[in-house]
């Protein structure tokens, strides 16, 4: 299969950030048609495309805008969530710094199917040139006139917290508060950033609308599979021979993009698990990677799409050691609010670097099953069960080389 | 109340009403207003966040708690520069950790430690999302990709 | 007004009612660390997971309104197995070593585990260290380690007293409760994260490894701080005596009343019982006989103070009476004037410094039952009695708790007034400069050591119950009373408290039908609103308030 270049076509030219070659390659074309359109029929474009949401979590985005209340009287914001930090993922940095004027005109697009008058671009605070590349597309868009009438948007920086890009952790967050993601109900669309009705989207959704609109929902639809439309940007790295940012259908093959478009598996050259989908979706063995990329077709395979951050770790890797790292990064970032994640993601990172250590414990693997297990499901946001799909993964499909390192 | 040592210029104030006047809720410009504030000061002392919490109508506990909670805020004087490298998956399994204990031995700290000159403090943190080009690491604003020992070398020479 | 089951039980609750509150209301708890009926919902603690059908796993109870139509169960198999795994999480990091906290005995971790939990512990890695024993004020000390992190603390001093002192700092399993750097949990409030608090993170710097809890004994009571009249328990050491350092108070708890207090005090009214245990307490009745100062036995003492009353005219005899004494107390004291015909009465005593006051509880008057005084008749100028003194006009004065030397009157002028007496009684709890300069002392029980009833600045008589025995000799006032009533020759039958409230109840029209039983523990309003013309008629107006009153009740 090869590459359908969409979203990364214009990726090579230097300029790209420029509006000038935005404009040259049929920018702001799409803007120019859903003016003429009401919003409700824009709603219904996106719906019928069968976008889903491409940050994390999947879900189809025509039907998230559709549940913005319909007479609401006050402000509705737009949020982008920029906030780009799922381990193994890097295609929001892509777009920011190369194609920032596509997420332009796809927030003026979708801030009319939601009646918005106001955006905020929340960016993660370590991300200084994307920011730097956007703000000043932004300014571009100001001064060309797509900005500034009857919708801004106010570019935010963030400071430091994976949480953050979990929407009502970032909402919170853009707020002036600690990341601390929200209870829901209320749901972000009733009630979300400043207490208003909310949109978050992801920075790669909102970059399809545009071709969505110019080109059409069945187009779109027609790209990937019967529940999902669109091509995807997946990230790929680890042990392959050209890690990077390919474009695709979300119907290629989990062989096709390692072997294909990246070249294959370096290390020693035989596969031994992939994470598919960010560093929180359950990781595959090398015999479980002939599944389609898509939301549905790897949530059938037990794990997720996520953000399409595929991390490919050959032979030589040792997966308590991987299992480790994750770990560590699950305690760090876990933002503290509820107890079961708090309190046991520090404990599974402990009890998984003394196994990799060499002190592990007969009991500690179901300790940690059961403890993941339990704590599943139990929190206020998604973060938690993220962490869960690796604890349970690594270790249930790789029991025997955690095994090796307890002493008997 | 002792009259504060630290304070921004008359155009920074400015540009914190700005900022403020940019959102539904002022409050929301306390991130823009303290990356402001460790730019100009260095670092957010406590000081520096009771400031900051007088600019915003808030109390110094409230201005803490989100100090405290985000990574890029430095709560000691930091280095003139920043090298914080990735130790996350991606990065870990393109080798991190030598490149971490690299730069260990070369600048003759530990992670969290600050060289005795002042000039670079070290750090190993989360993914910074540039995993096709792992290991690398954030200097300061710029990413640096695809590190070898000779090139963290280069990159560290380069540090005044 | 939604109508759902619960556990099968049909219930009708108000909307907007949580799960928690609508299961409370058949009896039925959800066991909960973070939520607070007086507090926004945090959802943090996990805890209160109860099956709603229809839904595909448990949810929490607290951010859960109760709906027309829902079934809620709060005991599945699941649920329980859920909350078994909460608990482990909430104790994964906490320190087990009970023995030594001094919250055991009333540690929510404690009861639940033994409730919900009992799981075998597996956590053998190091736990997370935090600060210990740190003072976060005058009366708040934390343990972080013990901190589950429920930010009930937090929320108080955020949505409450409006404060903001605390903040939960850093992330993940770093996360601690805390002051910023450097400040002082200093609000007139700060008692109340104590009782908030439901692990032994936040303890009471004052009561804290005094006494173990399981040795208290309790009695309801209000607090005599202010005009307010908060409602408390009074926790007393009557068990261990050599514990709590012989004090018998151990400390006072606020006590939930809707239309008083909710569920707080102030850390005045809470560390105000100090005195009750303290030395300069007056214990046995002392009087003056050839210029030396001598004990007395109480029939010797009440026979001269009787011998007083009747020895001077009613004009040369000034009664300063006080706004702290129970209804009771004042109705015995009204009996004593009336049948005197003495007229020089009075109450109010100025203090030097005017109190504080804010909008949540506290009250500029510091006394527990001023308007009970006025209702009873007791209003006048104190300032002029003590001016009759100083024209030798009153020779004879009885002075009541106060301490006229400490008030805002000169001090100059009162010393003279009290100079040119010649008889000075007095009759309080304890000693001050007032009391030094008495001929006869009458020692008063404590408001703990006693029960009677108060009627606070809004109107509500509210009844303190009796904690300990009065120390020494001391007696209630209305005891106290009585018996001289009963030396001036007056028939007075009532010899408990609550007789002599049915009496004052009979002649006072504002307590009208108000009896012991309908004040209950909860407080009853009085039959008319203070202020209003139904208030009781003066004393010195010569209309005594004896008449049938026909009051409206309040709405």
């Amino acid at each position: 299969m090869t590459a359908t270049k969409i979203l990364t076509r214009n990726f090579e030219r230097a300029d790209s950030h420029t509006l000038a070659a935005y404009r040259e390659t049929g920018g702001y074309a799409a803007w120019q048609k859903a003016e003429t359109l009401e919003p409700a029929a824009i709603t219904e474009e996106v719906k019928q495309s069968n976008l889903r949401g491409l940050g994390g979590a999947g879900f189809p985005t025509g039907t998230k805008w559709s549940f913005i209340p319909k007479h609401h009287a006050g402000p509705v914001y737009l949020v982008i969530n920029a906030d780009e930090g799922e381990p193994g993922t890097f295609k929001d940095r892509y777009l920011l710094e190369r194609d920032p004027h596509a997420l332009i005109e796809g927030m003026l697009i979708a801030a009319r199917a939601i009646r918005s008058a106001t955006g905020f671009v929340y960016i993660r605070g370590e991300y200084i040139e994307p920011w730097r590349r956007f703000s000043a597309a932004v300014k571009e868009a100001y001064d060309a006139g797509y900005l500034g009438r009857g919708f801004d948007v106010v570019v935010h920086r963030g400071a430091g917290a994976y949480i953050c890009g979990e929407e009502t952790g970032l909402i919170s967050s853009l707020e002036g508060k600690k990341g601390w993601p929200k209870l829901k109900p209320p749901f972000p669309a009733i009630k979300g950033a400043f207490g208003a009705p909310t949109i978050v989207n992801n920075v790669e959704t909102i970059c399809c609308v545009p071709h969505i609109l110019t080109r059409g929902a069945a187009w779109f639809a027609a790209l990937g599979t019967k529940t999902q439309g669109g091509t995807r940007m997946y990230s790929v790295s680890g042990r392959v021979r050209r890690p990077g940012v390919y474009e695709a259908s979300v119907a290629i093959t989990l062989r096709a993009l390692i072997d294909d478009l990246a070249g294959g598996v370096t290390g020693n050259g035989r596969l031994k698990a992939v994470v598919p989908g960010g560093s929180s979706a359950a990781i595959l063995r090398a015999d479980e990677i002939d599944v389609t990329m898509d939301v549905d077709g790897l949530r059938n395979a037990g794990t997720m799409a996520g953000s399409a951050g595929v991390i490919v770790m050959d032979e030589t890797v040792s997966i308590p050691e991987a299992l480790m790292v994750v770990a560590r990064f699950y305690a760090h970032e876990s933002c503290g609010q509820c107890t079961p994640c708090r309190e046991s993601t520090g404990w599974i990172y402990k009890m998984v670097r003394r196994i990799v250590e060499g002190r592990g414990r007969k009991d500690d693997l179901d300790t940690i099953l059961d403890v993941a297990r339990r704590g599943a499901g139990t929190t206020i946001c998604a973060f938690y069960d993220g962490a869960v799909g690796p604890y349970v993964s690594y270790i249930e499909k790789f029991r025997a080389e955690f095994e090796a390192l307890i002493p008997r | 109340m002792t009259a504060p040592t630290v304070a921004f210029s008359e155009a920074q104030l400015a540009e914190v009403r700005r900022l403020q006047g940019l959102y539904p809720d002022g409050r929301a410009a306390l991130l823009p207003a303290l990356h402001l504030a460790q730019e100009t000061f260095g670092h957010i002392s406590l000081e520096v966040e009771e400031y900051v919490a007088r600019l915003f109508d808030l109390t110094p506990a409230h201005v803490h708690e989100v100090v405290t909670f985000y990574t890029l805020f430095f709560r000691e004087p930091k280095g003139r520069h920043v090298v914080a490298v990735c130790h996350n998956l991606s990065c870990h399994l393109a080798g991190a950790p030598e490149i971490v204990a690299h730069v260990r031995r070369r600048l003759g700290v530990d992670v969290g430690e600050t060289t005795d000159d002042g000039r670079v403090t070290l750090q190993s943190v989360e993914c910074l999302c540039a995993c096709e080009h792992a290991p690398m690491m954030q200097v300061d604003d710029r990413y640096e990709l695809d590190l070898t020992p000779e090139k963290v070398d280069r990159i560290l020479e380069g540090l005044r | 007004m939604p109508k759902l089951t619960i556990n099968g039980q049909a219930v009708d609750v108000p909307a907007g009612t949580n799960l928690i509150e609508a299961a409370r209301k058949i009896g039925v708890e959800v066991p909960h660390y973070c939520y607070h009926p007086a507090l926004s919902i945090a959802g943090q603690c996990r805890l209160c997971m109860v099956d709603v059908e229809k839904t595909p796993r448990p949810t929490i109870a607290c951010n859960t309104l109760a709906a027309d139509g829902m079934a809620v169960w709060t005991e599945t198999d699941r649920v329980k197995e859920t909350r078994k795994s909460i608990m482990e999480f909430h104790l994964i990091n906490h320190p087990l070593d009970c023995p030594v906290c001094d919250q055991a005995g009333e540690c929510g971790l404690q009861i639940y585990y033994m409730k919900h939990g009992l799981y075998d512990p597996r956590m053998r890695d190091e736990k997370v260290h935090k600060p210990k024993a740190v003072p976060l004020g005058a009366h708040v000390i934390l343990d972080a380690e013990r901190c589950i992190l429920c930010s009930r603390c937090v929320r108080f001093c955020d949505e409450v007293t409006g404060t903001g002192e605390l903040g939960i700092f850093s992330r993940g399993d770093e996360s601690e409760i805390g002051l910023f750097p450097g400040k002082e949990l200093a609000n007139k409030y700060s008692g109340n994260v104590v009782d908030i608090c439901p692990v032994g993170a936040l303890t009471d710097r004052d009561f804290r490894f005094a006494v173990r809890v399981w040795y208290l004994d309790s009695a309801t009571s209000i607090c005599p701080g202010c005009a307010r009249g908060c409602n408390i328990e009074v926790h007393v050491n009557r068990r261990r005596p050599h514990h709590n350092d012989g004090r018998r108070v151990a400390r006072l708890k606020p006590r939930f009343n809707a239309d008083v207090n909710r569920w707080w005090i102030c850390d005045d009214g809470r560390y105000g019982f100090a005195f009750v245990d303290d030395t300069s307490r007056l214990v046995i009745p002392r009087w003056s006989r050839d210029g030396a100062l001598g004990d007395a036995t109480w029939e010797e003492a009440i026979a001269a103070v009787a011998g007083a009353l009747q020895r001077f005219a009613p004009d040369e005899i000034g009664v300063v009476a006080s706004p702290k004494m129970a209804n009771e107390d004042l109705w015995a004291l009204r009996r004593i004037l009336e049948s005197r015909g003495i007229r020089r009465v009075a109450f109010r005593v100025p203090p030097r410094t005017p109190g504080d006051e804010d909008t949540l509880l506290i009250r500029r008057d510091k006394n527990p039952n001023s308007l009970g005084a006025e209702l009873l008749g007791l209003e006048g100028d104190g300032a002029a009695i003590l001016a009759a003194a100083r024209a030798r006009q009153v020779k004879c004065l009885w002075v009541f708790g106060h301490d006229l030397l400490a008030s805002a009157w000169p001090v100059t002028e009162t010393d003279a007034a009290l100079r040119a007496l010649e008889l000075l009684i007095f009759t309080g709890p304890s000693a001050n400069a007032t009391s030094e300069r008495a001929h006869f002392t009458l020692p008063a029980a404590a408001w703990v050591e006693r029960e009677g009833t108060y009627t606070n600045f809004e109107g509500r008589v509210q009844r303190f119950r009796q904690a300990v025995q009065p120390l020494g000799q001391a007696l209630p006032e209305w005891d106290i009373l009585g018996r001289v009533l009963r030396a001036l020759g007056v028939e007075a039958g009532a010899t408990r408290a609550e007789r002599w409230f049915r009496e004052l109840a009979s002649g006072v029209p504002a307590f009208t039908g108000l009896t012991y039983q309908s004040i209950g523990d909860g407080g009853a309003a009085l039959s008319a609103p203070p202020g209003g013309g139904a208030a009781g008629s003066h004393l010195v107006s010569g209309h005594p308030p004896m008449g049938p009153g026909s009051r409206s009740p309040l709405p």
